[in-house]
């Protein structure tokens, strides 16, 4: 297969990022005090994430995915144990998007790519920890299983 | 020349100094080349072993087969002697054996069996203490993980970058 280019390893990354942000509307509700705070601040991390990646592409004369009006959740967030769930998982897939970008790309982006997938696998874990879920680690924060 | 000749002067002085140096120096130098005869007699036999071939370069990647396999081991005696932490400690303990086991097989040699050296220094009398060594460890082997995937090249990238990742992970779940 193929090895990307950095521009579209970073395309799909940002697509990720729209969607995590979009799912952490839908965790954010559920919540509440410390884990909503939590929620705010991840959600926050992911924007930043994603205006950089929006300016970056740019900059490089790349194509910038648009947002959607909505994205699938995998499954309904309806309370507190759903939402903290769904917040693992989008930090463990927006982790996966970022480690796919390990391989195309060298030097600073490299490192960019790396600190996100080291965030958001640290941040996964978080939320584990915040709903009682055991093992709280994964052997290959972001591979696809 | 009202001005050479005090300097000419001048450097006669120095000269006469520098000697004075020059002849301590040479006795030391005497004294080390005695004392470098008598500790490195063995790089002497490089000098008549130039038809060999010179090693390949070892794999960066092959000392963090042996890292993780003592990760995994300071683990271990970490939850013999705090069985109460064992179902903490066991996942990451695999964790890392599993790190190992996948940079082995990049590397196309076959897993040792064993640690390379068994940790340095036995596990905290106190579980915290322990939980907190190995917190310690576990950032240090991310640095060097870190660097390793800056450096490695694309196929290796993403392995590396989980094991990093890894790292980071298993500091937030000894906290």
């Amino acid at each position: 297969m193929r090895q990307p280019s950095a521009g579209e390893a970073l395309t799909s990354v940002l697509s990720a990022e729209y969607a995590a942000i979009y799912a952490y509307g839908r965790i954010g509700v559920r919540l509440t005090g410390a884990a909503r705070d939590a929620a705010h601040q991840a959600e926050a991390a992911h924007r930043r994430r994603r205006d950089a990646l929006v300016v970056q592409l740019t900059t490089a004369g790349g194509v910038v995915p648009p947002d959607r009006a909505g994205y699938a959740l995998p499954y309904p967030v309806t309370d507190r144990a759903s939402a903290l769930r769904l917040a693992a998982e989008v930090e463990e897939r927006t982790a996966a998007h970022w480690r796919a970008a390990l391989a195309s790309t060298t030097g600073s982006e490299r490192d960019q790519a790396l600190a996100a997938l080291v965030e958001y696998a640290v941040r996964a874990t978080r939320w584990r920890k915040t709903a009682g879920v055991t093992p709280l680690t994964v052997p290959f924060p972001g591979r696809p299983t | 020349m009202v001005l050479t000749c005090p300097v000419g002067m001048g450097k006669t002085t120095q000269r006469d100094q520098a000697s004075g140096h020059s002849r301590r120096k040479l006795l030391r130098a005497g004294a080390l080349l005695v004392l470098g005869g008598a500790v490195t007699p063995l790089t002497g036999c490089d000098l008549f072993d130039r038809d060999d071939q010179p090693p390949p370069p070892p794999d960066p990647l092959r000392p963090m087969v042996d890292e993780s396999l003592t990760l995994a081991a300071a683990y271990q005696s970490s939850a013999t002697a705090h069985p109460e932490l064992a179902a903490r400690l066991n996942p990451i303990a695999e964790a890392h054996t599993a790190h190992a086991r996948e940079l082995a097989r990049v590397l196309g040699v076959a897993l040792p069996s064993t640690a390379p050296a068994a940790p340095t220094t036995a596990p905290a009398a106190n579980p915290a203490g322990a939980l907190a060594a190995l917190r310690a460890l576990e950032k240090t082997a991310q640095q060097s993980a870190t660097a390793a995937c800056a450096a490695a090249p694309a196929e290796r990238a993403a392995l590396l970058g989980s094991i990093v990742a890894a790292r980071a992970t298993h500091q937030e779940a000894l906290k």
